[in-house]
């Protein structure tokens, strides 16, 4: 069940009013969004709520044993804590990195002249579980660290399966959601007309502009490289840039805007990406809330951060990218996009310890342009199926011809669209929610009928999935 | 580890004081009616695309009517020449380019 489909559309409009009406009791609104959530999930496949609920229950009673043992041993708690984490790298490693590992395994062997039949089987990914073992994961370390009361198992359950965070985020963590559960959230004017413009707004960049990208210009040039011109090339790599940030900041502010709607406030997780300065400044602005989850929970906490001096601060740096490359999916060329990430970050680092202090810094345009360039070889091999595919992708800019078959003025139109509004005022959405909350309710819904209305002649038929579930 | 959560969610100015329950109702409540007046082609392709059935076979007819039905009244036109024009911007070249033309028709 996709956001931008009249499924959801229905879907959803039966929980809010499920939901709202059953608000006198919150235990009762709690259990109504739990089976919603389960009924969202369970649309993919039903198998898999029954993963999600052990999921939560392991996240529950290891939370549970570790808040137990609060006076007594330290490292008691701790080794709770790493088999609860552990536990969780276990679901993730056995649904997203088996087949991967058995393949490479097999490979390792074969060239050294150990061939074996290893046991590969096909394992279907479950959607969005990166995102809710991810969660799981810091609501264990957060309990461990004393900055979190375990919650009670409805709570966990709801925290890790609520619906609009849970097939592609925002990784709202439990010191977030948690809280909120504690009482009946009130629906004011403020989050209804944001959450209404957030949605609209996500309808209309993966509706519209990332659809149209993708199956006009990407798609078509992606599959088969050798066969199109350098200027379709470079323009489908353009094209990609803006339609992975269309589609996925898409699906956050649709997220963020369907919880506002049935009272909850999730975190930001998109801050107009493009126009950051540098690599650090993009990965604040990037996804914010993987960033900061792997910033707080792997790189500070796991491997240190700067605490054991300037080289480990760096080998840390790219380790945590790599991992957050691998996070994406079992490719290497996941690996290496996170490798290029993190490879830079640490060049930042080292060059801002370096630079003499009469040298100047770069002019923020040309950071600008430096950084998103950077993302942009980045995203070629995020895009492309092998290594091998992404290397003559960037070979093909050098040498095919420069006569385009794909690039429409519509496409440009887009590209330059999708470049164009991170350079808008960044508050401009919340501008506009002030403004609309001060419509009387029939005006905003004939406004809300007629944007919905817009986007629907403009979208291309049917929806492809978000780029985002298959992580 | 300091970990504060901003959201799109805070405005910038105090919240209103009256409540929005009813108020986010009534928006929504318009928004759907007007939706199916003047999208009703929408949730026939919705109908349509479900698993086939009595229940399905007899949506489809109420559907299929009540199409005819705004397509007479004219309230579906709007719709009608906004998918046109977006059509039209799709097909459209650059001077010199293979022309988009039948490229890829419109189902409607």
């Amino acid at each position: 069940m996709l956001f931008p489909t009249l499924s959801f559309g229905l879907f959803f409009l039966l929980v809010f009013c499920i939901v709202w009406a059953a608000s006198g009791s919150n235990e009762w609104r709690k259990i109504l969004l739990l089976l919603a959530s389960w009924v969202f999930y369970g649309a993919w496949d039903w198998r898999f709520v029954a993963l999600l609920i052990a999921s939560a229950l392991l996240n529950w009673s290891a939370a549970a044993m570790i808040w137990l043992e609060r006076d007594g041993r330290a490292g008691r708690r701790k080794a709770i804590m790493i088999m609860g984490v552990f536990g969780n790298l276990v679901i993730l490693g056995f649904f997203k990195y088996y087949g991967f590992f058995v393949e490479q395994l097999g490979d390792l062997l074969r060239d050294v002249g150990f061939a074996r039949d290893l046991p590969l089987i096909q394992v279907v990914l479950p959607v969005g579980i990166s995102f809710f073992t991810f969660q799981g994961m810091s609501y264990l370390a957060d309990v461990h660290a004393g900055r979190l009361v375990p919650a009670r198992l409805l709570d966990v359950t709801l925290l890790m399966s609520f619906f609009p965070h849970l097939v592609a985020g925002p990784i709202v963590r439990g010191s977030d959601l948690l809280p909120q559960f504690q009482q009946s959230p009130r629906l004011t004017r403020d989050m209804a007309s944001i959450g209404l413009v957030l949605i609209l707004w996500g309808l209309f960049k993966k509706a519209v502009v990332a659809s149209e990208l993708s199956t006009g210009l990407v798609d078509p040039v992606f599959f088969d490289p050798a066969a199109h011109s350098r200027l379709d090339l470079v323009a489908a790599a353009y094209g990609y840039a803006v339609q992975i940030y269309c589609d996925f900041s898409a699906y956050s502010d649709m997220a963020i805007g369907i919880a506002a709607l049935l009272g909850y406030r999730f975190p930001l997780n998109f801050n107009q990406p493009y126009r950051a300065a540098s690599l650090q400044d993009f990965w604040r602005r990037w996804h914010i809330s993987l960033s900061s989850w792997l910033r707080d929970y792997l790189y500070i906490s796991a491997l240190g951060g700067n605490r054991q001096g300037f080289a480990r601060q760096c080998v840390n740096l790219l380790a945590t990218m790599l991992l957050g490359g691998l996070w994406h999916g079992a490719k290497w060329t996941f690996v290496i996009w996170g490798g290029l990430h993190g490879g830079v970050l640490a060049v930042e680092r080292i060059w801002d310890r370096i630079r003499p202090d009469w040298m100047p810094r770069l002019p923020r345009i040309l950071g600008i342009l430096i950084t998103f360039h950077i993302v942009l070889v980045g995203w070629l091999f995020f895009r492309a199926e092998t290594f091998d595919a992404a290397i003559a992708y960037l070979k093909g800019i050098g040498t095919a011809g420069a006569a385009s078959a794909v690039l429409t003025p519509l496409a440009c139109v887009l590209i330059l669209f999708g470049l164009a509004i991170h350079f808008t005022p960044v508050d401009l959405g919340q501008r506009l929610a002030l403004r609309l909350r001060l419509l009387p309710a029939w005006a905003l819904g004939l406004l809300v009928g007629v944007t919905v209305l817009i986007v629907d002649t403009m979208r291309f038929e049917g929806v492809a999935p978000f780029i985002y579930y298959q992580f | 580890m300091r970990h504060h959560m901003s959201s799109p969610i805070d405005l910038l100015e105090p919240p209103l004081e009256e409540a929005g329950l009813g108020w986010s109702c009534g928006v929504i409540l318009i928004a759907s009616l007007f939706l199916l007046c003047a999208n009703g082609v929408s949730l026939r392709d919705w109908i349509d695309d479900q698993p086939p059935g009595p229940i399905q076979a007899r949506a489809a007819e109420l559907a299929d009517q009540w199409v005819d039905f705004t397509e007479a009244m004219g309230i579906g036109l709007p719709r009608k020449a906004l998918h046109a024009q977006w059509k039209h911007a799709e097909q459209a070249r650059f001077p010199g380019q293979a022309d988009g033309e039948g490229a890829e028709a419109s189902p409607e």
